[in-house]
């Protein structure tokens, strides 16, 4: 796996490569010796539980603090105002500006990642209509519910058409329509061949949108890799079935560890190495009748669980 | 610098587009016009001429009582008492009040009434009777012997709360008294008028070039100038308290600083705002001059322009300059604490000590106008903090040599950087800290960290 990216390693195919990176408070190690790539046109999901150095790193890779060790190159240089322009960064933390006028607000961030004037306007306008905010351009924040203001922040972080877009919990505060509607949105950058850094603890949402993950844990990484490496790596292989008969299949320790029944059915914990379709030749062969015979992979949220209390 | 544009832009306008700003900006000039016109203005709604009987049993003093209350006469002693209050700017509240009045006498109307063998408590009836009625609004008495020492002037009116009028009376008749009784002792009113006459004062200042120049309205345009400062000082470093506490406090910090460096955000903002100080200064300075010159066109203009001190186009510049300084001073300083606290609460009472300090250097200036070539005056124009109020004032008052005002403008300057470099360096760390105020030894951590 190492070797093959890094015959990939030149600098178009990599938005992103974080080295080695620290950052200490004092004597806490927020984050420590973190190392990854996020790969151009991709949703990388990067995930840990609160408080596992999420937060540090994306501000340290947009450019609000710096590394204490290690480098962080963006689109193949160094971070710097004009790279920070790039990036469109959706903090957990965030808020608008209580009294100002809605549109005043998006022509303030746009003109702090230097778009400004007609082009500006354009951009607001398409924004608004495509979030069906049209006809509150000129209310204030506080006449917005919590999801409009939500959804307001997503046009502030798009407004200059970036190409890193880096998404922390986008999803919090809002009802499960709107959170269709704006993974909807996402996918949309995904196909323009945006470059999507998608944070979160929600693993469910993490495993339908992302491509990659990295998952870190107490400041450290714990996984990182396609998902479907990392699923597939996790070697934990289980079949959901439903058959009747089997008889001294179910003694053989080589290839059956562990045998959950369910209501109607077994889950089958596969020894490692084992192959499924050795077990499915052989249940036939034994005359055993088969109705269902599915390979159930670990969920994200398995993996998450165990990865992150067993540390 | 794009950027950095584009915040000035933002917070200029979130400044000078609110309301407060506006009614700030307009009220101030109004209520000054207010209350340079409006007494006056209601002084002068005269009402009807005041009906009075005298009866005058000594038979003396009701021909120059009369003669003390024509008209022409009343309106000479108004002029000279809008002159006094000119050319003496310091009066006592009591004779500001007298002033005030005496410009705007209603006139008296003498009404004769029939006392040829009646008694004194007939009379008295009578009269009271026809106040009743409303026929006339006052009484007199004189007595037989005006110089008996149980004479007792009897005043009796419809309108006893009416102070202008009763003091005018009151005045006539004792002017009119002493008349009779230089008269009786064969002394020449005019001969006691010339000799008690007050000496010419000619009381000016000398300027450090020699030139003589007229002292009176310093003291107030100093103060005026003083607190003009002060004020715009204190509202507009709490203004960037606000905007500050408020990014932080909503986490659009966070989205900023992604977009542009902490230093650009802060310095944009201070810029914003004193952009938008002194857009407001300038329009009070502005119609601080209208309303001089539509009163100077009201009044007689050569002595109300005597007593204001002149006023250069370089002075106005001075001012600006220290205003700006000034403001960069405590503007930093309030920066930095917004970003240090959580909320706008907190900011209030960590606002405190600047605020006192802007205080003391208001208290200074008091100092710098009474001697304003002092050592005292000389060293607080100097220091930072003090000078961006002091030396104005101290301009005004004596334009000191130009090397101190120079030197007054470096310290100041340097003092500035070095806030500047502090705060940005609290600002940077601090607008990022959520949930807790930070304490003194963690913002020291801060400064020497990054």
């Amino acid at each position: 796996m190492i070797t093959f990216d890094i015959d990939f390693m030149n600098d178009n195919n990599v938005t992103l490569r974080v080295e080695n990176v620290s950052k200490r408070f004092g004597d806490f190690s927020a984050v420590e010796d973190l190392s990854f790539e996020v790969r151009s046109g991709r949703v990388f999901g990067f995930l840990g539980p609160n408080g596992a150095g999420k937060t540090t790193t994306i501000r340290m890779i947009v450019g609000i603090t710096v590394p204490d060790e290690g480098s962080i190159k963006l689109f193949g240089h160094k971070m710097s105002p004009d790279l920070q322009n790039r990036i469109g960064y959706l903090p957990e933390e965030r808020g608008l500006y209580k009294k100002l006028k809605i549109v005043d607000q998006l022509r303030y961030f746009a003109a702090l990642k230097n778009v400004s004037g007609a082009e500006a306007d354009k951009r607001i306008d398409f924004w608004l209509e495509r979030m069906n905010l049209g006809e509150w351009k000129k209310k204030k924040t506080t006449d917005l519910s919590k999801g409009m203001q939500q959804k307001i922040q997503f046009i502030s972080t798009v407004l200059h058409n970036p190409d890193l877009l880096i998404l922390d919990e986008p999803f919090s505060g809002l009802d499960p329509i709107n959170v269709e509607f704006m993974m909807e949105v996402i996918s949309e950058f995904k196909t323009q061949d945006k470059t999507i850094i998608f944070s979160t603890h929600l693993m469910e949402t993490a495993e339908r949108l992302c491509s990659d993950i990295l998952l870190i844990n107490k400041a450290r990484k714990v996984v990182s890799g396609s998902l479907r490496e990392v699923k597939e790596s996790y070697g934990k292989n289980l079949i959901a079935l439903r058959a009747t008969g089997g008889g001294a299949i179910w003694e053989d320790k080589s290839i059956v560890t562990k045998i959950v029944e369910h209501s109607d059915e077994k889950e089958i914990h596969m020894a490692d190495g084992a192959s499924d379709q050795i077990l499915l030749k052989r249940l036939i062969e034994s005359g055993a009748v088969v109705s269902k015979f599915e390979q159930v992979e670990p969920s994200l949220n398995d993996i998450f669980i165990e990865k992150v209390k067993g540390v | 610098m794009q950027k950095f544009l584009a915040v000035v832009k933002h917070e200029y306008k979130r400044v000078v587009l609110k309301w407060s700003f506006l009614i700030g900006t307009l009220l101030l000039p109004f209520l000054a016009a207010c209350f340079a016109v409006v007494p006056a203005l209601i002084f002068s709604l005269k009402g009807d001429a005041t009906r009075i009987v005298v009866v005058d049993f000594s038979s003396k003093i009701a021909p120059r009582l009369q003669g003390n209350l024509t008209a022409e006469k009343i309106l000479e002693k108004g002029r000279k008492a809008a002159q006094d209050s000119l050319t003496d700017l310091t009066p006592s509240q009591e004779e500001k009040m007298k002033r005030g009045t005496e410009q705007f006498v209603e006139g008296f109307v003498f009404v004769d009434h029939e006392t040829q063998s009646k008694t004194l408590e007939d009379i008295r009836a009578e009269l009271t009777g026809r106040i009743m009625r409303g026929e006339i609004d006052a009484y007199l008495f004189v007595p037989p012997d005006i110089d008996a020492a149980d004479a007792k002037f009897e005043f009796r009116s419809r309108k006893g709360s009416d102070f202008v009028t009763n003091d005018t009376f009151r005045d006539a008749v004792n002017e009119a008294v002493r008349s009779q009784r230089l008269a009786d002792a064969n002394i020449s009113e005019d001969r006691v008028a010339e000799l008690s006459s007050n000496v010419n004062f000619d009381a000016k200042g000398i300027d450090e070039k020699g030139e003589e120049k007229n002292s009176t309205g310093t003291f107030i345009a100093s103060f005026i100038i003083g607190l003009m400062i002060y004020i715009t000082l204190a509202i507009y470093g709490q203004a960037i308290m606000g905007a500050v506490v408020e990014e932080k406090e909503t986490r659009i910090a966070e989205i900023l600083f992604s977009s542009a460096r902490p230093f650009e955000l802060m310095m944009g903002k201070l810029v914003g705002v004193g952009l938008a100080g002194l857009t407001q200064l300038a329009i009070w300075v502005v119609s601080a001059v209208a309303i001089v010159s539509v009163i100077a066109l009201q009044i007689d203009s050569a002595q109300l322009l005597s007593s204001v001190p002149t006023i250069t186009p370089l002075m106005i510049l001075y001012f600006l300059i220290f205003f700006l300084l000034g403001f960069f001073i405590y503007a930093s300083i309030f920066a930095l604490i917004g970003s240090m606290v959580t909320t706008v609460q907190e900011g209030g009472q960590f606002a405190f000590p600047p605020i006192m300090i802007l205080l003391v250097g208001f208290y200074f200036s008091f100092a710098v106008i009474r001697d304003p070539n002092s050592n005292l005056s000389f060293w607080v124009s100097i220091a930072p903090f003090f000078a961006p109020i002091t030396m104005p004032v101290r301009i005004l008052a004596e334009t000191p040599p130009f090397w101190q005002i120079a030197l007054s403008i470096c310290v100041n300057a340097v003092a500035i950087a070095g806030l500047v470099w502090l705060a940005s360096r609290v600002y940077r760390v601090g607008m990022l800290m959520y949930g807790k105020r930070a304490t003194i030894p963690e913002v020291w951590k801060w400064i020497r960290q990054s």
